[in-house]
Order: structure tokens, then sequence, then C-alpha cells
């Protein structure tokens, strides 16, 4: 244990404050669920309907053939609620043990493009699966939501608290696209980000875990707060959903400059290099954006971890739910083992940076052919 | 350790053409907030938003982290190893979201994580709509670890049907019925509707859950010496005091600028009851609010 100088930490670090009483349990994923649209868009189809008909090739700078997107009776809490009970097929907890739900799409529309604040999404996916036990509440943090609220139920498993806890997001996003395809006009649109977005529902169970499995041994997170106005999204004004202005090249380059050293203090908490990382999962944005960060981690750090998960050929930037489609697509695949690090790095809006680090367990008898 | 109050602060929206947006109110409250207990903004470990409804119903980002980035709160660029940054969020849980960013802070200074923590509630009708049905308040709320066993002792949130009353609150589009030329063709417009059966639905809910929440403690509402509850809506303080017969003296009461303020509705009721003396004079204090749902957020606090 570090002195409690050594141990500040720039990012908000789980128990990170070094003057606790013993925090006595940990946390792990249980199990994942997934819930994509049949219906898919590819690139080519959007931008042969954008109206000003842009001369830009999109697949090639990004990477993005396709992405699933949302058919009329689909939304943000239909998503939502499908990925949790695909959750829950995939655990040994009935909905009834779940002690706190937590909803952390962006998105929350339900009964159509219909954005609902209030009552909030958490209370109507805990009727719709039977959570009645669970204390229920909406966390939005941009494309971080859905590790922020990991964050969160991390520190109340770990404080015994809770034993059993769900996040869960449904990301109805592909009215931006459409938006967006109305008004794009070049390449240095502030709404290019916005042709890049796909739909996608996940979840996640975290419970305590069981004695000798270290579960997730880093949870932090932090705001640069700086660049708070370089991604600004809400309702569209030229129909219905919403819209984004982003300044795409800004954040990649204040990330790729900012997350470096809070990339480093988590992997010297954990008494792990980047090369004893078997998969890291960064916010799924585009191919060349994840690619070019890995070769600038790899110059930066010297070593590379090794596998970079970019999955965004046939997803697009599914928001908020992007690690969790990777992780449950990789399962699904039979690509993890136990044993197998895994970082979670998440670049959003605001600007959050945030690391969750974990060991792969026998989550991944849940998955593939073999289940 | 638990938590405790540091600071509290509230503001309303002045009227004029100028008036203030949610965002605003936020950051005048947040400063205000540190500057009564004389902290800097980069103290500040963890920033949760609560309030709902702002300045063109923005959702992305977090309104946490624009505010965040206003009051100065370690805004970053560059991370200094061996010192600290803030994170920020929003919560959303209805008039009971408040409870639910303290229960979170508190959580996190039990274990270790944070040594200070804001609370921010504010809400504005997004243009100035006038069919808008809440003031446009903010409040502000630091915490820091509990000392001298002052601290909250105890969270809940409880769920109920909405059975006879709803309130529900959505943006939808709405197209224009003729098209004129150069003019949209339509907007996103933010409905706000309640029920005429909610606010007597929701004082039922708090009751009971009241009731049970005080039990578990082995108190019951004579035991509150002070009760800091929602204001919104309008009639909730008035039904929860005469349904747990509460005297009026052992009830925060807003200016009435403040009356009927939705998420920051816990936080002006407890800044009223700071100035009064009546929280200095508190030794059991109740948070009793109330959001869509039904939702009861509640919490105790004894000095």
């Amino acid at each position: 244990m570090k002195d409690a100088h050594a141990a500040e930490h720039w990012m908000l670090v789980e128990g990170g404050r070094d003057h606790r009483p013993d925090v006595p349990y940990a946390s792990r994923f249980e199990s994942l669920g997934l819930q994509l649209p049949e219906r898919r868009l590819t690139t080519r189809e959007l931008l042969a309907s954008a109206t000003h008909h842009p001369r830009i090739d999109l697949e090639a700078l990004t990477g993005i053939r396709e992405r699933r997107v949302c058919s009329p009776g689909e939304d943000s809490f239909t998503l939502a609620v499908a990925a949790a009970r695909d959750c829950l097929a995939h655990s040994r907890h009935r909905p009834e043990d779940i002690e706190m739900l937590i909803s952390a799409s962006i998105s929350k529309y339900k009964g159509g493009l219909r954005h609902q604040f209030e009552p909030p999404l958490s209370l109507a996916i805990k009727r719709e699966i039977g959570a009645q036990a669970a204390t229920s509440f909406d966390l939005s943090n941009a494309c971080a939501g859905m590790l922020s609220s990991v964050f969160v139920l991390n520190d109340f498993i770990r404080r015994g608290v809770i034993r059993c806890g769900m996040v869960v997001s449904g990301e109805y996003i592909s009215s931006l696209d459409r938006n967006a395809a109305r008004q794009v006009r070049s390449i240095w649109s502030k709404q290019l980000a916005s042709l890049t977005l796909g739909d996608a529902g996940v979840a996640a169970i975290l419970e305590r875990a069981p004695d000798g499995n270290p579960g997730i041994t880093f949870a932090g997170f932090t705001t640069l707060a700086e660049h708070s106005r370089l991604c600004l999204g809400g309702p569209a004004k030229v129909g219905p959903g919403a819209a984004m202005f982003t300044k795409a090249r800004t954040i990649h380059r204040v990330a790729m400059e900012d997350s470096p050293p809070l990339l480093a203090d988590a992997l010297e908490e954990t008494g792990l290099s980047l090369a004893d990382i078997d998969y890291l999962i960064v916010h799924q944005t585009s191919e060349r954006a994840i690619h070019k960060g890995a070769r600038e981690f790899a110059a930066r750090f010297g070593v590379s971890p090794k596998h970079v998960v970019a999955n965004v050929a046939e997803r697009g930037n599914t928001a908020s739910t992007t690690h969790f489609v990777a992780l449950y697509e990789y399962l699904e695949a039979g690509r993890f083992k136990p044993g197998d690090e895994i970082l979670l790095l998440s670049l959003a809006s605001g600007l959050e940076v945030g690391v969750v680090i974990f060991r792969m367990d026998e989550l991944v008898d849940h998955y593939g052919h073999a289940h | 350790m638990g938590t405790r109050i540091e600071a509290v602060a509230t503001a309303h929206a002045r009227h004029g053409p100028f008036r203030q947006g949610a965002l605003k109110l936020a950051d005048e409250v947040a400063r205000a907030c540190l500057a009564r207990a004389h902290r800097a903004p980069g103290e500040i470990d963890l920033l949760v938003n609560a309030g709902i409804y702002r300045e063109d119903n923005l959702v992305e980002p977090a309104l946490a982290s624009m505010i965040q980035e206003d009051i100065g709160a370690n805004p970053g660029h560059p991370p200094r190893a061996g010192a600290h940054g803030t994170f920020s969020f929003d919560v959303a849980n209805g008039g009971c979201g408040v409870l639910t960013a303290l229960e979170l802070l508190d959580g996190f200074m039990r274990s270790g994580t944070i040594e200070t923590g804001l609370v921010v509630a504010s809400d504005s009708g997004p243009g100035g709509r006038k069919s808008f049905p809440f003031p446009a308040v903010g409040g502000a709320l630091l915490v820091r670890p509990a000392s001298d066993g002052e601290g909250f002792v105890d969270f809940v949130c409880e769920t109920f049907d909405e059975a006879d009353g709803v309130f529900e609150s959505a943006i939808s589009w709405h197209a224009r019925a003729r098209r004129l030329p150069l003019a949209r063709p339509g907007k996103n417009v933010l409905r706000v509707a309640q029920g005429e059966g909610y606010e007597r639905r929701v004082i039922a809910c708090a009751e009971e859950a009241t009731r049970r929440f005080l039990a578990r403690h082995g108190l019951d509402a004579g035991s509150v010496d002070l009760a800091i509850v929602s204001q919104s809506p309008l009639g909730f303080a008035d039904g929860l005091a005469t349904r747990l017969d509460l005297a009026p003296a052992r009830v925060a009461r807003v200016a009435a600028a403040l009356r009927g303020a939705h998420t920051a509705g816990p936080i002006a009721a407890l800044d009223a009851a700071i100035e009064s003396g009546q929280f200095a004079a508190a030794r059991t204090i109740l948070f009793a609010t109330v959001g869509a749902g039904v939702v009861v957020g509640l919490a105790l606090y004894r000095k």
C-alpha cells in the first residue's frame, strides 16, 4: 500500500484517497447482455441519402461499413430491456436479486423518438424486467455513462452495501445519422461524427467477487472539463430525434495528449505494464482513430497491449454501449480466456477519461458455442 | 466515515430578458456554496448534477462537466502527477435526484474515494417557455467527511405504482401543419404534464415510505426535529406535514420565489432552515423527496 501522498491520483480512484477503513470486498462482471437491432444501414446507403451529396469517402475515413439501426417499435427503452433480459439469461441471478439498477444511456427514447425525462427510464426498465427490489436511477455522462455507472456500482459492492447490481444502456441514436445526412456538406462539418453512429443495447450485472477472484482491480475517472464544449448534443432542429455537433479532431488531439499520463497512473496502481494487458478496449469511434491512438500509446509507453479491439466496421459508434458491445461479441467469439487482463478506456464528451481494469474469469464459460 | 453538510446555496433566476438558464444558475450557486465554505473549486473531488431541465434540452455532455469548467474545478490540461482532479457526471431521478446524488457521494466518502463532494441541481424552461411549470431555481450543497457524530445515517429509495395520478415529461417532434417557405418543418417540444391525482398520490406514498423508514431506525414522526422536503408538487410539503402530524415549526419553508422548485427544492428548503436557525437547533433531520414514477427518496441526518 502506498503512502497517502504517493496515492494522490489525478483520476478519482475507487478507494484512492487512502485514508479509508479497509473496503471488504471486490466486485466483478457476472454476466453481460446485448441487443442489436436487425436492420442494417450501410455507410454507402446513408451517404446516398444525404441532401447535399457530400463527396466524402466516409467508409475509408472511419472503417465503418454499416451500423445497426432501429425499426419502428424499437427505441432506447426496448433495446435496454432486451439487453437486460439477455444479461439475465446468461446470469445465475434472478431479476429480484438486483439491488441497484442504473440506466446510463444518453438517448432516453421511449415510445418512438420521444425523449423521456420523467419518470426516469431506469424506473421503466426496472419494472419491465421485474427487478422490484432495485434502487434505480439514470446516470448521464455522455459516452462514458456505462463505465461511470460501473464505477458507481463497484463502490457499492466493494463496501458490502449491495451484492448484485445492473448497469444498462439502450442507445437509439440513428436519428442523428439521418439528421446529419440532411445537413452535412463537407468533411469539415461538425456533424460528420454523427454519420458514424449506430444503435445498440447493452447490460452488465456486477456482483460481489468470490474470495480469491480479483474482479475489477482498478476503476478511475476524471473530467478534463476545459474541453467540455467540444461535443454538444440535443434535440434536432431539422427533424425528429437529436443532433450532435462535434469538434472531432480536437477531441482526438486532446484525448491523445491527456490520457497517457492517466493510463500510466492506472497501470502503475495495479502493478501492470501496458504489455501485460491482453485486450485494450477503447471507446469505438472509428478504426483510424483507434489505431492511431494505439500507435501513439505504443510510442509513448514503448510497449503495446497484446490486442487492441476495433469492432466499428459493422457496428459504428454506439455511444455509451461500445465497450460492452465489443466485450460481448469477443466473448461470443471465444476470444478471451480466463486470466486475461482487460483494460477498458473511456474517452467521452466532457472530456471524460476513465479506466476500468479487470481480470477475465469464468465469465467466458457462459458465452459462445461452448455455452 | 459518512458525510456531513458543509455549506448550501440557493438562487432563483432574475426576471427580465437576461434571465439565467439552468447552467448559469448552477454556476452561480456552486460558486456561492464554495464561497460560504471558504473552499476553492479545486478541492472538489466529485461534482454531481441532479438537475433535469436546461437550455436547449442539451443531453450531451453531462451538464456537470460544463459547471466544472465554468467554476474552474481542476478543468485539467495537463493532468498533474501528485495532485487530484475532479470527476463530474449527471444523475436523474426526478425530484429525488439530489438525495440520489448525496447517496452516491456518501458512499464514495465512506470508501475513501473522495473528501469533498458537490451536488448541484437546477432547472429552467428550455428557451424560457411559459408553459414550463417550475420556477427557475438552482441549489448547491457541499459535503465533507462526517465529524463529531454529525452526518447522514441512511438513505432509502422506494418506488410505488402511479395509480391515479401521473407526471410525465418528454421531448417529441411536432410537425407544422402548414409548411411555409424557408420555415422549419416542425420542432422538438418539451411537454411537462402533471395529472390531477399526482399530488395526492405522492403525499400518500411519501407518508407510507417515511413511516416505514423511521420505524426501521426506531423512530416515529414525533422524533423528527426538522423535515427537509421536496417543493414540487406545490402542495407536497404541507400535505406530508399534515399526514405525519409535523408541527409547522418542524418543516423547512422556502421563500415565495422558490416555491415549486423542482430538483433543487430540497436544497432550497435546507438553505431556508439553515437561515432560520431551524437546522442548527435540530438533532434528527428527515429528508423526504418525491419524483414521478412514483419514487420516494428519504434520508436521515443526525447530529
